[in-house]
């Protein structure tokens, strides 16, 4: 076989308005980055126009990562498969009841979201376990038939299986299964052991409905992109970013789409863990300042942090996530005013269309966009690098009619309050994040990116008191460029309940095979001695109920004393960090035992910038960072070499983002291009 | 009360963001921390921040019962002790009904908040306790007659004194419950969470001052009562309202309490009273001062702003008129252990009355509080252990949809117990947990469905407890034409020769034996509107 003359490894994020691509040339070390429109319905096409437009074709992509938003907007738009849910006899309603929450406590109307599937779709099979996974009731022919024939009748396009207690014991959900395969060939089905061994009835239910519900539509657009790539002469691997931060090759995925519901927020994280690793921060806030949401994750001792649950759509699932917390704050999020007449910043958006008044689309209502411009942050003339000029008058009216007026401030006082408001949203989220975790802020560094990364960075830090940050190059690309960042991973989850001082021979067996397990799997990835498997065990004090994720050391597993100690201390110490002193303690216990097997790819590596040239001195341009005018300097970031160093306040603009650097700040560039700001007379 | 200008808008919203947020951390830590289900998912607990006059700052409670509750509490303990008493790093609790509106088992811990010297405001957790002793376990005796046989009661004791614990109280509590360990456990959890809101607010106060933070609060809540006033303002004036009749009243199986609700709207207020609510019941069903005024509260913030987070300013423009010693007014030392199906019922007969009112927020009748208890005490026959299960129903409809299925009574945030975790956690096997086809009161819009849930037991010695109220006269009444629901049911042994439904309201219903099925049908809600056809 011919070799490819180039080769190129991609990275690639699907997001609501642009698909973006990262690519590093493997020969010359050449980085590149692109955005392709993107419009419903042609996604895979688009993708190789974005890849051609690059210079690439298939036949030069050696190695392609792909963040999908295919199973998240199924799921979200409700326009998911005809799925049949079969269930332990009794138990077929639990979909529809839920968990009976009313998050909104007050709202005598609330209703959670109807189930995905219907009652009548919904059956049931005599067997049963008991919680120790015992059979107590056999799963015999005649009830396998009963079913058949049922769902045959129903008719779906896709099955979920959920029976009680399968995550201890899984057997009967095995034997139906098989006996469905059998009966209907063409019927994709999800086993919920499969999809989340863990205990929850509800949770697990849901968790294999949402994969049934996207399956079908995600492996038919994983089935054409494969297409299209093999036309095109790809010959290389195609690997599926998951909502964990790791990639998942394209054939599980297809199977596994609900891991993949996350995906494209997970990829700014890994690009965040190795901006960290790669500048020596040990610890990071990361944050993404879209139009609509702002979204916030913790890179903690260099790594980044996971939680095995969210609710999507208002439906819980159980899956291995990065753990991202997002508030409708950004760009494009609108002011208003309450009834009482508090300003109020979101989490309305005027999104792409119409837009923030600015853009002079037909938006009407103020945004944070709108306040940017009128306070001489953004400049109307260079937006998207000149592509879009903005209306400051229109603005102007908008923020004075909204905001100042009803309130009686000046509109740069109101523009100025509209701003405060959206940054303490930002910064009560990223204190959720960290505070409320026991962690202080100031401990950290911020990595923001996203298209409105640089223009909140250090005002969030300051509020924050965090005296680092890190504007990345490419900022508005930066999650393709954690996908491309990304290593293999997958995950294996049991739930055990075990007394942690009566049973450490039983642990040390139990982890054993779940890293065992994960080597299985993972040997169609590549040579099995290259996977790294990594246990966390969830713990918790006898009688309480949430747990505890205490990271399992490697020499723990050789010596069972030394892993029950390791435990206990860690556990210990976490939950003392979180929750503080306790005035009685109890023994410990243990839930969930979790292995994450990782083959590394190699990590991506940016070239180095040339070194900087003393510049003509920059224009000078008022802006407002109190109620009155600083005067700052404009800075062209593609003009700014490796060791540049300037002080604010001053306005690094660059195509698709612009960075304040505010009195008191200064910025300096590393050889990689990233942009670091420091807080004057800070120790860092 | 004028809006202090003091405060600058942005800075009152920065501020009042910031204390929503603590509550929300400090929900958080009751729900991670916390050793009973009935707090970590069921979440009957209330927090608070109130300032340093007892006014309500902000809430994130699991149940809305709790949010006038929380104010006045903290008021109770300035009326006893004085502001000077209290010092950081203090920590209070309180649990006697006629302190704290609602019944011994909900038990408030809370802590001062100080900038330097100066008291800012206070932390408060309010969370139901698996048990403070009294006659029967986990509580609820339907049939005590005074609030000296329901439990170990507290008046804003020190548990903690400047930081340091007071291993004595600490002890005592230990001593006077079943169940030591998740009391505990649940006490730990919320010191937790209320040293986490000092910690807050104290950073909040070094941020905008002490001052700061007052004059911020003051103008969100100046700012809420104004904009509650003008809403008031714009409703037609006239009076609205309704009754219902309770089953019996505890003791004496021929006594039907009757609680009967006036609400007025006139100019710029309302006014709700209970004219023609029966005198105090003999039995434990009675609702303390404070908690009636919360109910009400509770309704009215669910009728006029549901989602906007909550403050004083909400409750100025609302009068609760409460008849000396009546079942919502009792003296001490009436019993309150069963407040709660008067406050269902407080709660449904405001929203009911106003539904006219308010078309675009109110629903029609829901279920009636409904909840069983399955437990083991003595110890031979295995380790004792208490599941308190509240038990999900429907709710009724309104003018544009059909009414939440398997949502808790009243408000709030309530989730049920998994069948996998009660499998695993309690001597117990889940036969079938189903929607109850017929429950749901029919109408141009349906109320939502009730809920089977059949709990078999596997061992010795375990006891039934069961709450109900309202079989004849259901509070799930339909509106604007729509049919009623059904009531809640228990059935012991369904299907066998030795069948009982139990009708009674209920209490203790003795031990049971292996292999015996317990079937709960809570009620389905309210129908709107005149079913097609």
């Amino acid at each position: 076989m011919r070799k490819p003359e180039k080769s190129s490894r991609v990275g690639i994020d699907v997001g609501g308005t642009f698909i973006d691509f990262a690519a590093i040339d493997i020969g010359s070390g050449r980085v590149s980055f692109e955005k392709q429109p993107a419009s419903a319905g042609r996604q895979h096409e688009e993708l190789l126009d974005g890849l051609h437009r690059m210079g690439l074709s298939g036949a030069d992509v050696s190695q392609l990562f792909h963040g999908t938003t295919v199973a998240i907007n199924a799921l979200v738009q409700e326009r998911g498969a005809r799925v049949a849910l079969v269930t332990t006899a009794g138990f077929r309603d639990v979909l529809e009841i839920g968990r009976g929450g009313r998050p909104e406590i007050y709202n005598l109307r609330f209703r959670a979201p109807a189930p995905l599937v219907p009652r009548a779709r919904r059956l049931e099979v005599a067997e049963r376990l008991d919680a120790s996974g015992k059979v107590l009731q056999p799963l015999d022919g005649e009830s396998i038939a009963t079913t058949v024939a049922q769902l045959r009748e129903a008719d779906p396009q896709a099955v979920a299986i959920c029976l009680l207690h399968a995550y201890v014991n899984p057997m009967h959900e095995l034997e139906l299964a098989k006996a469905l395969r059998a009966a209907f060939p063409e019927v994709p089905i999800t086993m919920s052991h499969q999809v989340a061994s863990e205990w929850h009835e509800f949770e697990r239910t849901s968790t294999a409905v949402v994969n049934a519900f996207v399956q079908p539509e995600f492996a038919s657009y994983l089935d054409n992109l494969t297409r299209a790539l093999t036309d095109d002469g790809h010959a290389g691997t195609v690997g599926i970013m998951q909502s964990n931060g790791g990639v998942l090759t394209a054939n599980r995925a297809a199977h596994l789409p609900v891991r993949t519901l996350m995906s494209g927020p997970a990829g700014g994280v890994v690009a965040s863990r190795e901006l960290a690793r790669s500048l020596d921060i040990a610890h990071a806030v990361c944050a993404d300042v879209g139009g609509t949401t702002f979204d916030v994750a913790l890179i903690l001792d260099g790594d980044l942090v996971e939680k095995s649950d969210a609710t999507i759509g208002g439906r819980p699932v159980l899956s291995s996530l990065v753990d991202i917390t997002s508030v409708g704050a950004g760009g494009g999020s609108v002011a208003w005013l309450d009834g009482t007449g508090a300003l109020k910043v979101g989490p309305q958006s005027a999104g792409a269309v119409p837009g923030p008044v600015c853009f002079g689309k037909g938006g009407d209502r103020p945004t944070v966009t709108d306040a940017q411009v009128l306070l001489g942050r953004l400049d109307p003339t260079r937006f998207l690098g000149g592509r879009m000029t903005l209306d400051v008058e229109r603005a102007r009216d908008a923020v004075r009619a909204h905001v100042g007026d009803p309130l009686g401030l000046s509109v740069t006082e109101a523009a100025l309050g509209i701003l405060r408001i959206a940054e303490s949203n930002m910064t009560n989220a990223i204190r959720a994040i960290t505070v409320q975790r026991g962690f202080d802020p100031r401990d950290f560094a911020l990595i923001s990116y996203g298209g409105g990364g640089g223009l909140f960075a250090a005002l969030l830090a300051q509020d924050l008191g965090i005296d680092t940050v890190v504007c990345p190059v490419a900022a508005a690309n930066f999650s393709a460029w954690g996908i491309l960042a990304s290593d293999y991973r997958e995950d294996i989850v049991r739930t055990r309940l075990l007394d942690l001082q009566g049973s450490p021979q039983e642990l040390v067996a139990d982890l054993a095979e779940l890293a065992q397990e994960i080597r299985e799997v993972m040997s169609a990835y590549g040579p099995s001695d290259a996977v790294e498997v990594a246990h966390t065990v969830d713990a918790r004090f006898v009688g309480q109920h949430h747990t505890v994720s205490v990271p399992i050391e490697t020499a723990w597993l050789e010596d069972p004393a030394a892993l029950v100690a390791g435990i206990e201390q860690g556990f210990r110490r976490l939950h003392d960090r979180m929750y503080g002193p306790r005035t009685r303690d109890n023994v410990l216990e243990i839930v969930t035992l979790r292995a994450h097997g990782t083959l590394p790819v190699e990590s991506p590596r940016l070239p180095s910038l040339p070194d900087a040239l003393s510049t003509p001195g920059p224009e000078l341009k008022p802006v407002y960072f109190t109620d009155v005018p600083s005067s700052a300097a404009v800075h062209q970031r593609a003009d700014l070499g490796a060791g540049a160093r300037l002080v604010g306040p001053a306005v690094i603009e660059e195509p698709t983002n612009t960075t304040l650097v505010p009195p008191g700040w200064a910025a300096g560039t590393e050889p990689s291009g990233h942009l670091v700001l420091t807080r004057e007379g800070a120790s860092a | 009360m004028t809006i202090d200008h003091a405060a600058d808008p942005i800075t009152a919203e920065v501020v009042r963001n910031a204390l929503v947020a603590t509550t929300h951390e400090m929900n958080n830590i009751i729900v991670r921390t916390a050793f009973n289900p009935l707090l970590f998912d069921t979440k009957d607990f209330g927090i608070a921040v109130i300032s340093a006059e007892g006014e309500l700052w902000a809430e994130d409670s699991g149940l809305t019962a709790f949010i006038g509750c929380m104010p006045a509490i903290v008021q109770t303990g300035l009326d006893k002790h004085g502001a000077d008493h209290y010092r950081p790093g203090d920590v209070f609790i309180v649990n006697d009904p006629y302190l704290t509106g609602t019944h011994i088992s909900d038990t408030t811990v809370y802590m001062p908040v100080h900038q330097g010297a100066d008291l800012v405001a206070f932390v408060v957790v309010t969370a139901h306790w698996a048990d403070v002793g009294g006659r029967t376990p986990g509580g609820w005796d339907m049939t005590s007659t005074e609030v000296y046989q329901e439990g170990l009661s507290f008046t804003h004791q020190r548990l903690v004194r400047e930081g340091t614990p007071v291993e004595d109280m600490l002890e005592l509590i230990s001593a006077n419950t079943r169940f030591p360990e998740i009391v505990r456990g649940d006490l730990d959890a919320q010191i937790s969470a209320c040293r986490a809101g000092v910690d807050r607010i104290r950073a909040l106060c070094d941020r905008y001052g002490a001052d700061g933070v007052v004059g911020a609060m003051r103008r969100t809540i100046a700012a809420t009562s104004a904009s509650v006033a003008s809403q008031i303002a714009a409703l037609p004036d006239g009076t609205y309202s309704q009754s219902i009749v309770m089953d019996y009243d505890g003791i004496d199986p021929d006594v039907r309490p009757e609680v009967c609700v006036q609400v007025t709207i006139e100019g710029d207020r309302i006014r709700v009273g209970f004219d023609g609510t029966s005198p105090t019941s003999q039995g434990s069903m009675n609702m303390t001062a404070i908690g009636t005024r919360s109910e009400v509260l509770s309704a009215v913030k669910g009728l006029m702003s549901p989602t906007d987070p909550t403050n004083a300013g909400h409750f100025r423009h609302v009068d609760v008129v409460l008849p000396p010693h009546s079942l919502v007014n009792p003296e001490r030392p009436a019993g309150s252990d069963a407040f709660g199906f008067v406050g269902a019922a407080v709660m449904e007969l405001v929203v009911n009355a106003l539904a006219p009112v308010f078309p675009q927020t109110s629903r029609a009748g829901s279920y009636q509080l409904f909840g069983v208890y399955l437990l083991r005490v003595d110890p031979r026959h295995g380790d004792p252990f208490i599941m308190i299960d509240p038990l999900d129903g429907g709710h009724g409809a309104h003018a544009s949809g059909d009414g939440s299925t398997a949502i808790f009574t009243l408000d709030g945030d309530t989730l049920n117990l998994p069948v996998e975790v009660m499998e695993n956690r309690y001597p117990l096997r889940c036969l079938q947990y189903a929607l109850s086809a017929d429950s749901r009161g029919s109408g141009r819009h349906h109320g939502g469905y009730g809920l089977v849930r059949d709990y078999q037991v596997l061992e010795e010695g375990t006891v039934l407890k069961y709450a109900n109220e309202n079989t004849r006269n259901v509070l799930s009444k339909g509106v604007e034409g729509g049919l009623d629901g059904t009531p809640n049911q228990v059935i012991l042994r369904p299907g066998q020769p030795d069948e009982v439904v139990l009708t009674d309201r209920g209490n203790e219903a003795g031990v049971l034996r292996p292999g015996d099925v317990v079937r709960t049908i809570s009620g389905g809600g309210g129908g709107w509107g005149q079913a097609a056809g």
